[in-house]
């Protein structure tokens, strides 16, 4: 009886252990999920830009997507976003059987409850070294991300849920961006007379975008990406 | 009689070949720089935004007229008083070298009006160079690329200006510039008044042109208590439309030196013309 009852606790263990390891993919392919009901969307995008050496106003302009890679900014202003911006995380979160997803200690981030998962491609070809992502399990969304690269440094974002949170879709995503120091010469850019030039001492910065208006599903032709 | 002396003076600039060799050489140089920027103009927007392509991507119209505008401004403010001072430069010396000063000052005008009269045809020649710079830079600009946000370099980092915010800012860098052009030509006229021929003058006017420039692009802190008061500095005070936010006190001393400038320079010139030895 006694050996019936510790087998049942070792087999329960067991499991339990099996499943935990089975935890990161499986959530993240819950949230991977959640975000391909949303076939295609269009939203109206507000870019605000807090970085380094850029002065810009916030502009206005409509965002599309469509299953699986396609995307575009219809801005005839000019738009500054991430190099790994929008489409990165959805490649990532295909991709998985290219790395090992390792699940970390839960933290809260922005006051949500989330599951810390790592993620570490299985070959070292890739432009990706790093990818951390904090989900937020109940929702099944990513509540914040950091990838580190090879070409663009670390790139943390944040993702603020709203309106559209049944499709995994933002209300407000906020990069945090590396920028290099710029420099050029006073010849080429013209500015003769500035002769002390301020000394930026951030290296990082800000770009916020807020989506409104979400259309989702409603269908969007091929040629609006062209 | 100023005005008919003005028109007068009008009469005279345009019916020099000199007077358009300017305006011709200021078309060709901007169809040039038009033609190379359609076709290799995303090279040169690559190394504005090069050093931030590393972790950014710029989605819209870069290459656009109000760019080219800014870029054809800014290369061609540097050469523009050399064509000014081809024509200004010659308005007193030439008549000297060609003697109808004598006949131009026995008529019953004062010499005062006439030099007045030699001022503002030169400030009407100035302000026909500076709106065809305009006209070929913004409005031909604008037709060949297209409008959109303004992307301006500094060599400290990069300023977008939206598409609306724009149009006055060129109003006003136009009429810095032509001010500034107004200086030259004051320059040149004042020099011209000094001199028997018209190479002189010009020369005059390029060499300190050259050498204020030159002074004032030095980073030597010798230079730091001189630079603010050289006309040369504040030839370029039109960018400073295109600074954010706006430094209203650097475009009003600006302003203030170069009309300092202008009337010191006519008050000498008055001062010379007046006692002008024209028996000799």
């Amino acid at each position: 009886m006694m050996f019936k009852f510790n087998l049942k606790i070792l087999l329960l263990l067991f499991c339990s252990v099996n499943a935990m390891a089975q935890d990161p993919r499986l959530l993240l392919n819950k949230v991977l999920v959640k975000l391909s009901q949303a076939k295609n969307y269009k939203a109206d995008i507000n870019i605000s830009v807090d970085l380094p050496y850029i002065k810009m106003m916030p502009i206005n302009t409509k965002l599309y997507f469509k299953q699986k890679d396609k995307f575009k900014i219809d801005t005839k202003s000019i738009a500054i976003l991430p190099k790994q911006g929008f489409l990165q995380l959805n490649m990532l979160l295909t991709d998985t059987a290219n790395y090992t997803a390792i699940q970390q200690n839960q933290q809260v981030v922005n006051g949500v409850k989330t599951s810390l998962i790592n993620l570490l491609p299985n070959n070292d070809t890739g432009d990706i070294v790093l990818a951390k992502l904090w989900v937020d399990a109940p929702n099944k969304v990513i509540v914040k991300s950091q990838l580190t690269t090879k070409s663009s440094g670390t790139i943390i974002t944040e993702y603020t849920y709203g309106s559209q949170l049944a499709y995994g879709l933002p209300d407000v995503i906020k990069f945090i961006v590396d920028v290099k120091k710029f420099k050029i010469p006073k010849v080429l850019a013209g500015d003769l007379n500035t002769t002390k030039s301020k000394k930026v001492e951030k290296s990082s910065g800000e770009i916020v975008v807020i989506l409104k208006n979400y259309e989702v599903n409603k269908g969007i032709p091929d040629s609006t990406f062209q | 009689m100023l005005i008919k002396s003005t028109y007068n003076e009008l009469i005279k600039i345009a019916y020099k070949p000199r007077s358009f060799i300017g305006i011709g050489g200021l078309i060709i140089i901007i169809s040039i720089v038009l033609f190379a920027m359609k076709v290799d103009g995303d090279l040169y927007i690559s190394l504005i935004t090069g050093q931030f392509e590393q972790s950014l991507t710029f989605e819209g119209t870069i290459l656009n007229g109000n760019l080219i505008a800014f870029i054809i401004i800014q290369m061609l403010i540097i050469h523009v008083p050399l064509l000014i001072a081809f024509v200004t430069g010659d308005l007193v010396s030439g008549e000297s070298a060609m003697g109808t000063i004598r006949l131009l000052l026995t008529k019953p005008v004062s010499r005062s009006t006439i030099l007045l009269s030699k001022f503002l045809a030169s400030c009407v020649y100035t302000l026909v160079v500076i709106l065809c710079l305009a006209f070929m830079s913004f409005v031909l600009g604008k037709i060949l690329f297209g409008t959109g946000d303004l992307m301006v370099l500094k060599s400290d980092g990069l300023i977008i200006f939206q598409e609306g915010d724009i149009n006055w800012r060129f109003f006003y860098g136009f009429s810095i510039a032509f001010l500034s052009l107004i200086t030259v030509a004051t320059l040149a006229l004042t020099l011209s008044c000094f001199s028997e021929n018209s190479i002189g003058p010009i020369v005059a006017t390029m060499g300190i042109i050259l050498l204020f420039t030159i002074i004032g692009s030095m980073d030597v802190p010798i230079f730091d208590n001189i630079r603010p008061f050289l006309f040369t500095t504040h030839m370029a005070a039109w960018r400073y439309f295109f600074d954010d936010p706006l430094n209203t006190t650097n475009i009003l001393y600006s302003v203030a030196i170069l009309v300092t400038h202008i009337i010191v320079l006519l008050a000498i010139a008055f001062y010379k013309f007046n006692k002008k030895d024209i028996l000799s």
